[in-house]
């Protein structure tokens, strides 16, 4: 939003500031602003001819952020920022409007009933609905005739970014730029004796005035002559009743229609307008009669001979200003700063609010109308008028008194924390994955779409699917760095999205860490194993079945703790990658938080001589070791103390040697050598007699 | 100043030959031959070049068949008292003797241990053998700071669902349907009516309406918004809401967090500025400035030239939010800010293209 320095001087006579500063508290005290600049380039004049014509020095531009606008309608026109300039330096604000039209308008007033139609003359105003719009006034100028505007009007509209056209639409966007009233002007003779607002009927047809057409529903609202739309309320003007170089008479039109209807209307529409801006915050119904005022004024200048009726004002819905009670004891506990009661007056006076004291500290305040649409309801939002113009930089920073106590710990963050430590003390990096996937990913990872979180407004492909898995983004990151690096590690510690048994959407931290070998003998799944124990002591690593399209038909496994199944150790299936291979280890994360503690007590330690033993078996080459332990163990009983693997030694074609260590002992004795023969010559035995070799 | 030498030989020397002296006895051939004869032990044990070398010179002379052993043996012929004086005098030459032996032998085991030594050097600049320590990740990095940061001052640290309901995203935190700050985010929404968190803030009201007030907390997390991605904007990035709800928080109570927190982020002092800024959820809502960091505050390119960067989002909450939470607005209210860490990773470490963060590469992460 820009405002002319100029203009602003002109409606709070005696500012002094210069346009720097002026920025820099406006910034400070109401609203963001973005740079200081001159007006653009003006077509059509050059500046001294314009600044001639103004009679004063160049203007400069103050660029404000619309979104630091948001919740200020008021500011939306040079007065609302006129009015802020002058609480802040001090001074009053010279209303343009002044006179010409009583601030409170007295129809409707002390809850009279407000007329929903109006006529005067010939013309009529129907309000149909009066949650469609509280305000309309209209009013119809004759004798105007078509023709451009005063150098000093163009230039200051072209200044503020809006296109000159004629002067009487010109009027109208001067208006707007002043009170932030948007207008419109209609072709009196084309738009005919009635006006009516109403919600538009379903497929109805405009033409709009930018040349588009438009199809409108019953959620829009427009105005209509006798039969048709000739305007989409609060958004743009017809076609059909637009000024034209052979229009005589005109009518004005002035309203107030609600900031969600014309919000919802313009979005779906895709359709943005200076007009449509301002109504969406919530504009002042107050001010509907001013701008008609102020726009039959610069017509009498501009348009010389013209003759205005008298303003016809439907107000359909009229609230009663709102009065809030504010304990200044509060308003200073709430800002942690002292505040003096005359201050606070001060303060609110300036900013044109109606002030009562009720005793002492409490103060009775009546917002003005165009603070009331959507700024100011509650006392908090009192504190913040305050807090701005005493300037926040009066506050000295204090520490609160508050109860000392352990903060609650997150014991995820801990646990994540902790497995991120361990995994890059062991090479890994962790990387970043988006939490979406494509159709491509969905399908090289075998999930049917139906069963994932789908996104309703994705803007590419790849955003199509809430991930559930980790690994589509894995397997990219191997794929990539593959280009770079020919041996690496890499993590994620991210969230897995998918339909609950309700169909609710359900989150589960993950872990998927590879290990990525140009080439590979698949000693890297084994240094995966080890990894997963390292992060998991407990973690028992159990054969099972691949996952068709996931991973490696033969190099598969479940990793478990007491049973439960946390996770998964396996190769990526090789085609899913074009060169190398990668190990995975893939780890629920919440499901290793929620099991419980494993403390176990501690054990003596043993008091008396052990022995020990090796074997070597020559078993089949697919024969797992973890069977051969299970056997052994069972095999020599409970004198056995200890088992460990010692080697593998391949003896082909088909077999395999494994040798291990068997150490036994007794908790309460010395074992005799007859003992541990006999509990060696069982073991052989019972290897043997299972269908195996021993290897001496 | 000089330092003083010594030396075991020339002090043996000189001890024999006070021994010697005080002895006052006339030298009759034994004696003679005892002085002789440590003498050129002496000379013997000071030239022996290796332990073995000094092993044969004390068997020479100390030995049990060695020459001291065989001098004793001439006594016999002596006057009684001149056996005791030259028995004696044996005795202290056999200590002596003994003595610079040992010294000796002590400074050849020296020496052969320091060649041992040597031959043992390894050179320390060879880089190491194994896996080189992998790299966390700059945005985990910076949150997990900013959240020990937190803990330290009695901030809990909490999560939330990054798939919301617009309840929890919007409703809750004031922000209702036909409110304007809805376009100020453009939202992913989820086929089945949920959507993708906008902010963390929806964990301040999934903490106050599970554990209550008195609350501090931070609830740092992955966010999205649906734009298009390009080197200063991303759909998926990660920030740090805070909030603190208590009795009487008031301005001056956030002022003196947000100057804490931000000084220790930053690791030097930091002033911090508030001005009017608009959020559905906090009333009096504020943009947070930091005094320029680059210049001081003098103006630069960083800043504008304005002397000041703006860094985040507060306020104090607003009163509907607290009653949304199930609290009593009259009882309790309270401060909430919103910090980028995507943004102040990216501060810390100048990345100027926001993609990179979300990269997987490994030539980008493996710097940090
Ligand atoms: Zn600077």
């Amino acid at each position: 939003m820009k405002f002319s320095y100029t203009w602003l001087r002109e409606l709070v006579p005696g500012l002094k500031m210069d346009v720097t500063t002026l920025a820099q508290q406006i910034t400070m005290k109401t609203a963001e602003c973005e740079g200081v600049h001159d007006p653009g380039a003006f077509p059509g004049a050059s500046v001294a001819a314009v600044a001639h014509a103004e009679n004063s020095d160049p203007d400069s531009i103050i660029e404000i952020d619309n979104k630091s606008l948001t919740n200020r309608p008021d500011l939306w026109g040079h007065l609302g920022m006129a009015r802020e300039v002058a609480a802040i330096a001090g001074l009053s604000v010279a209303d343009p409007v002044g006179d010409l039209y009583p601030f409170t308008p007295k129809a409707g007033a002390n809850g009279a009933p407000l007329p929903r139609a109006t006529s005067k003359g010939d013309l009529s105003i129907t309000i149909g609905d009066a949650s469609l719009c509280a305000r309309f006034s209209g009013q119809r100028v004759e004798n105007v005739k078509v023709a451009p505007s005063p150098l000093w009007m163009q230039y200051r509209l072209n200044s503020l970014g809006v296109n000159p056209i004629n002067n009487l639409v010109d009027v109208t966007n001067y208006v707007l730029c002043e009170l932030g009233q948007p207008m419109h002007a209609y072709d009196a003779d084309l738009l005919g004796d009635t006006i009516v607002v109403r919600a538009a009927r379903k497929g109805e047809p405009i033409l709009a005035l930018n040349g588009e057409k438009y199809s409108l529903g019953p959620e829009d609202i427009v105005i209509a002559d006798a039969e048709k739309p000739v305007g989409i309320a609060g958004i743009i003007g017809g076609n059909d009743t637009a000024i034209r170089a052979t229009t005589r008479r005109i009518v004005l039109e002035a309203a107030s229609f609600p900031a969600a209807n014309v919000r919802k209307s313009s979005s779906r529409l895709k359709l943005r307008t200076d007009a449509s801006m301002r109504f969406e915050k919530g504009q002042d119904p107050e001010n509907t009669v001013r701008a008609l005022a102020r726009a039959v004024e610069l017509l009498k200048q501009i348009s010389p001979g013209s003759q205005a009726a008298q303003p016809i004002d439907v107000y359909a819905r009229k609230s009663a200003p709102p009065k809030i009670q504010l304990d200044i004891d509060w308003a200073e506990r709430k800002l942690g700063r002292k505040l003096s009661t005359e201050e606070v007056i001060n303060i609110f006076r300036s900013l044109v609010f109606g002030v009562e004291q009720l005793n002492g500290r409490k103060l009775l305040l009546t917002v003005p109308s165009w603070r009331a649409t959507k700024d100011i309801s509650i006392p908090e939002d009192l504190v913040e008028e305050i807090g701005r113009m005493v300037g926040y930089a009066s506050i000295v920073p204090q520490a609160p008194a508050v109860l000392a106590a352990p903060t609650a710990r997150n014991l995820e963050h801990e646990q994540h924390r902790a497995v991120r430590d361990a995994l890059t003390g062991q090479g890994f990096t962790e990387v970043s994955n988006y939490s979406f996937i494509s159709d491509a990913d969905a399908a090289m990872f075998g999930y049917a779409p139906e069963k994932l979180l789908q996104v309703a407004n994705p803007i590419i492909a790849e955003q199509k699917y809430m991930r559930p898995t980790l690994l589509p983004g894995i397997r990219r990151n191997l794929a990539d760095n593959s280009r770079f690096f020919s041996d690496f590690r890499l993590f994620e510690i991210g969230r897995e999205y998918c339909k609950g048994k309700d169909g609710a959407p359900v989150e589960r931290t993950h872990l998927a860490a590879a290990i990525y070998g140009r080439e590979t003998n698949g000693a890297n799944l084994l240094e995966m194993k080890r990894v997963a124990q390292y992060l998991a002591l407990d973690c028992k690593v159990v054969p099972a079945k691949a996952h068709g399209k996931t991973m490696h038909p033969e190099r598969s496994a479940h990793v478990e703790i007491a049973g439960q199944q946390v996770g998964n150790l396996y190769e990526l299936h090789p085609s899913l990658l074009d060169r190398g291979r990668a190990a995975i280890l893939q780890l629920d994360l919440d499901a290793l938080q929620a099991l419980p503690a494993q403390r176990q007590a501690y054990r003596p330690l043993r008091r008396f001589p052990s022995s020990s033993f090796d074997l070597s078996i020559v078993a089949g080459s697919h024969e797992l070791v973890g069977n051969l332990e299970t056997r052994l163990r069972q095999l020599a009983g409970e004198g056995l103390i200890g088992l460990q693997f010692l080697l593998i030694f391949p003896l082909p074609p088909d077999k395999k040697s494994v040798s291990f260590r068997l150490t036994l002992g007794a908790d309460d004795r010395t074992m005799t050598a007859d003992e541990v023969t006999h509990t060696r010559e069982r073991v052989v035995e019972g290897i043997k007699s299972a269908g195996y070799e021993l290897r001496e | 100043m000089a330092t003083l030498q010594v030396d075991p030989i020339p002090r043996a020397l000189y001890s024999l030959g006070l021994l010697i002296r005080e002895l006052e006895i006339p030298l009759t051939n034994p004696i003679q031959t005892i002085k002789d004869l440590t003498q050129s032990a002496l000379g013997n044990i000071n030239a022996a070049a290796s332990l073995a070398d000094l092993e044969k010179v004390r068997v020479a002379v100390l030995g049990r068949k060695g020459e001291l052993a065989g001098i004793s043996k001439t006594f016999g012929a002596m006057a009684p008292e001149d056996r005791a004086k030259a028995g004696q005098l044996l005795n202290e030459a056999k200590a002596t003797l003994e003595k610079s032996f040992e010294d000796r032998k002590a400074s050849l085991e020296g020496s052969e241990s320091d060649q041992r030594f040597k031959a043992e050097w390894i050179d320390l600049t060879v880089p190491p053998q194994g896996i080189a320590p992998g790299h966390i990740h700059p945005v985990t990095q910076v949150q997990d700071e900013i959240e020990q940061l937190f803990i330290s001052m009695g901030f809990r640290v909490l999560d939330g669902p990054e798939v919301e309901t617009d309840y929890y995203n919007f409703d809750a935190l004031n922000i209702p349907s036909d409110h304007p700050a809805r376009d100020m985010q453009d939202t992913f929404w989820m086929t089945d009516g949920h959507l993708l968190r906008t902010h963390t803030s929806p964990v301040q009201v999934r903490a106050l309406q599970k554990y209550g007030a008195p609350m501090r907390m931070i609830a740092p997390g992955r966010v999205f918004r649906n734009e298009e991605v390009d080197a200063s904007h991303e759909h998926t990035f990660y920030q740090v809401e805070g909030m603190m709800v208590d009795r009487d928080v008031s301005v001056s109570h956030l002022i003196y967090f947000m100057q804490t927190l931000l000084s220790s982020v930053f690791g030097r002092k930091v002033t911090v500025r508030l001005r009017p800024g608009y959020f559905p959820f906090v009333e009096p809502g504020f943009e947070l400035d930091i005094q320029c960091l680059i210049c001081g505050g003098n103006g630069c390119a960083v800043c504008k030239q304005s002397g000041w960067v703006e860094l985040l989002p507060c306020g104090l909450v607003h009163p509907n939010v607290i009653a949304n939470c199930g609290l009593d607005p009259q009882e309790w209210n309270g401060f909430a800010f919103g910090l980028g860490l995507t943004r102040l990773a990216m501060m810390r470490y100048a990345i100027d293209d926001i993609r990179l963060l979300q990269s997987g590469d490994l030539r980008f992460l493996n710097q940090f």
